[in-house]
């Protein structure tokens, strides 16, 4: 019985910390949908971005990933004001098969340029700082900056919102667009900003998704993470950031700590059931609360 | 009008379900020997290769090499050979392909395409068992043949499919040579764990593997699978560590495989040997983790080292055809670049255009029962080995995998001893030790 406590234990561990990397990969698309309600179906290869960022700059230049972390976000957003201007704001009141369209094509010309300039090799660091014997189970230490990281980030992000000016023009323009603009709110400036922010935050957990699992960084791993992230982001209310961080750590949760329970099953592969269990938890979740965790009525 | 319109109905479902018997009550397409073809079949100036490779998507890597090696190799045929000889003629190859984008849809249409508006006479299959697959019943239904040089799985050839051949090995030979070093090594390692991925190619491998393992009696302590994709093998792995396995066979494509490693390595997952499909294969393998990959092994198609050349072939009584080695180097360069080298996608590509233009010549016609006839006799050996078919399946049966390990930062080939250019390195070190610094190496 004790091995079972302890797998449990120690899958919830792990579980736990993958979460708080899903979650801060979800907070992006959220933030993007919840300001310019535009859902951003290339959400995968921002994060494919923030992968290859890490891995080049611990390659070429040595600089730890966590350091990565900023450039990363500095990059984002950069980028994101560029496509922003580029594409999204043209776009902003347009059909919604348009924007998804938009998204979805900009994808992919990342993954192509990424693919062209880069490869398509799954490359990989070895970024060895020891690990954490809990005696359930080992915990390397870049796994739990990565935790650490990326609750700070959300934190910070949260401080950012609750506590400046601009932060308070961005919740007023979620809140009615309109009413922010007969306020005197530049709600364009607003959407760029959200964007960019939004983009930026995305290609940050891309090096902490590296910090979890430094290998495999290639031009296509967007994919696994745009789909876990949309489930995610319903499942936190979709227009609500901080819904999505703690959608991803209930689902992390749920994916690692069911595959324990799981496998009590005789003749079952818990593995193949484990998404199957977090896809239909959040199944039951929606029939119970439709607007997702955090999400506040439905529009 | 709606009971004429039942009635119609009905009589198209009977209609259709009759049609269907009659369909079913033909004989089956078996290469049966066609009458000699005519003494004056007329040899067109250029025979045409079709194929889909993965330039794009998840197989990319393993597209672009199959390309880079198929272009070798026909240049060898059409330069250096001068042509398949054919009906007294010297005839050139050539090869059209489409992108399939590493997708089973793409696959469908572009071989249909390939060959009802392109007219290619004969295929190469996409890297992949489910690509391949996905194709094999379209060049069958065709009647054209299919040649696969990146799919290995054996239930692509147990479909009754007439003309589909293979030329690597067949996934169910893939662990065989690992467990038999093992075996040879240390008669004492029992416990052997089985994590892999949850796709056809893996499945094939591990089934045959799961067999080789009880015949040399070995005990299978866990076996359980990963869905595809995966992106934490933590939960799985911790239950692998429970069960404190002496050898840890595993893996299914490469971005899998390099996972599994660098997870075992996080977990201080230790064994005595370690063989992961596929990924420790490629150079990016170590590159991405460092000396965390000392002592990881790997079965193989080929590897640039391997001593399959005219001197074998005469020892073993057959054949030799293509360049050698040495010379598909220098073909390959010219297309790959100087600093790239052949993965076994590469030969094995190669050699599946190879084994066409041989049995093209052998058969001495373009027609494609007489060259699928010929084939089921046909033995022979290229720079990637040996090349024989089972006559009923297609499946090869030829070509033997080697073992490879990766030593001091080097990929030697341990096993088996006539093609081995090292000693293996048994036990690994721990992953502790490798932290340290030690290298598997002697």
């Amino acid at each position: 019985m004790m091995p079972f406590f302890e797998q449990l234990a120690g899958n919830l561990v792990y579980g736990a910390i993958l979460g708080s990397v899903y979650g801060l990969s979800t907070m992006g698309l959220s933030l993007i949908f919840g300001v310019l309600r535009i859902v951003n179906v290339g959400h995968g290869p921002f994060i494919m971005l923030g992968a290859f960022t890490a891995f080049w700059m611990f390659t070429l230049f040595g600089i730890a990933p966590v350091i990565s972390i900023s450039v990363a976000l500095v990059l984002g957003l950069a980028l994101g004001f560029v496509v922003f201007f580029a594409v999204i704001k043209r776009l902003i009141n347009a059909p919604e098969l348009s924007t998804l369209l938009a998204t979805f094509a900009i994808g992919i010309f990342l993954e192509e340029v990424a693919k062209f300039i880069w490869g398509p090799d799954h490359r990989g660091y070895s970024w060895d700082i020891g690990s954490i014997d809990l005696s359930i189970t080992l915990i390397p230490y870049s796994k739990i900056l990565a935790f650490i990281s990326s609750i700070v980030i959300a934190y910070l992000l949260y401080m950012w919102f609750q506590k400046t000016k601009l932060g308070a023009a961005v919740r007023a323009v979620v809140e009615d667009s309109e009413g922010a603009a007969a306020c005197g709110i530049n709600v364009g400036r607003i959407y760029a900003l959200s964007f960019a922010i939004g983009i930026g935050l995305t290609v940050a957990s891309g090096v902490l998704v590296t910090l979890f699992v430094p290998v495999g960084i290639n031009p296509y791993m967007g994919h696994e993470y745009t789909l876990k992230a949309f489930v995610i982001a319903v499942l936190g209310g979709l227009a609500s950031p901080w819904g999505a961080f703690y959608a991803g750590f209930i689902f992390g949760l749920i994916e690692n700590g069911s595959y324990t329970l799981l496998g009590t099953i005789p003749g079952v592969e818990p593995f193949s059931l484990t998404r199957f269990v977090a896809f239909s938890l959040l199944l039951v979740i929606l029939l119970i609360k439709p607007t997702g965790l955090l999400g506040g009525e439905s529009k | 009008m709606r009971i004429a319109k039942f009635g119609l109905l009905l009589a198209l479902i009977v209609g259709l379900a009759f049609l269907g018997c009659a369909q079913q009550e033909q004989p089956k397409a078996t290469p049966t020997p066609t009458p000699a073809a005519t003494p004056e079949e007329k040899i067109p100036d250029k025979i045409l290769i079709g194929g889909t490779l993965s330039l794009t998507g998840k197989y990319s890597k393993e597209g672009q090499m199959s390309l880079w090696g198929i272009q070798a190799a026909i240049k060898w045929v059409n330069d250096v050979h001068g042509g398949v000889n054919v009906g007294g003629k010297k005839v050139k190859l050539e090869f059209k392909y489409y992108d399939d984008e590493s997708k089973k849809e793409a696959v469908q249409s572009l071989v249909e395409r390939l060959i009802t508006s392109d007219n290619a006479m004969f295929l190469l299959a996409p890297y992949s068992s489910g690509l391949t697959l996905a194709g094999a019943p379209i060049a069958d239904k065709h009647k054209v043949l299919y040649m696969s040089h990146g799919g290995a799985s054996d239930r692509i050839f147990e479909q009754g499919y007439a003309y589909v051949v293979q030329t690597l090995s067949p996934a169910s030979e893939y662990m065989a040579p690992f467990l038999d070093m093992v075996k040879a090594v240390d008669p004492s390692a029992k416990k052997v764990a089985m994590v892999y991925e949850d796709s056809e190619f893996s499945k094939a491998v591990f089934a045959g593997a799961r067999k080789h393992a009880e015949e040399l009696g070995f005990e299978i302590v866990l076996e359980k699978t990963y869905p595809k994709n995966p992106t934490d093998l933590t939960p799985l792995l911790s239950e692998v560590k429970a069960a404190s396995p002496d050898i840890i066979i595993g893996g299914g494509h490469f971005a899998d495989g390099q996972l599994l490693a660098s997870q075992m390595a996080d977990l201080k997952l230790d064994a005595k040997a370690i063989s992961i499909l596929v990924a420790p294969a490629l150079p990016k393998f170590y590159e991405a983790l460092g000396t965390k990959a000392e002592g990881i092994c790997a079965p193989g198609q080929w590897e640039v080292g391997v001593t399959y050349g005219p001197e074998a072939a005469k020892k073993s009584g057959i054949d030799y055809f293509g360049p050698s080695q040495d010379e598909f180097l220098n073909l390959f360069h010219e297309f790959a670049g100087k600093d790239t080298m052949p993965s076994y996608h590469a030969a094995e590509a190669a050699a599946a255009i190879l084994a066409y233009a041989k049995a093209i010549e052998e058969a001495n016609s373009l027609d494609t029962d007489k060259i699928r006839n010929t084939m089921n006799d046909l033995r022979f050996m290229t720079f990637f080995g040996e090349w024989k078919i089972d006559p009923a399946t297609g499946k090869q049966i030829g070509h033997k995998m080697v073992i490879f390990q990766w030593q001091g930062g080097e990929k030697k080939i341990i096993w088996p001893p006539s093609a081995a250019n090292a000693e293996p390195y048994y036990p690994i070190p721990t992953w502790d030790e490798k932290a340290a610094g030690k290298l598997a190496k002697k």
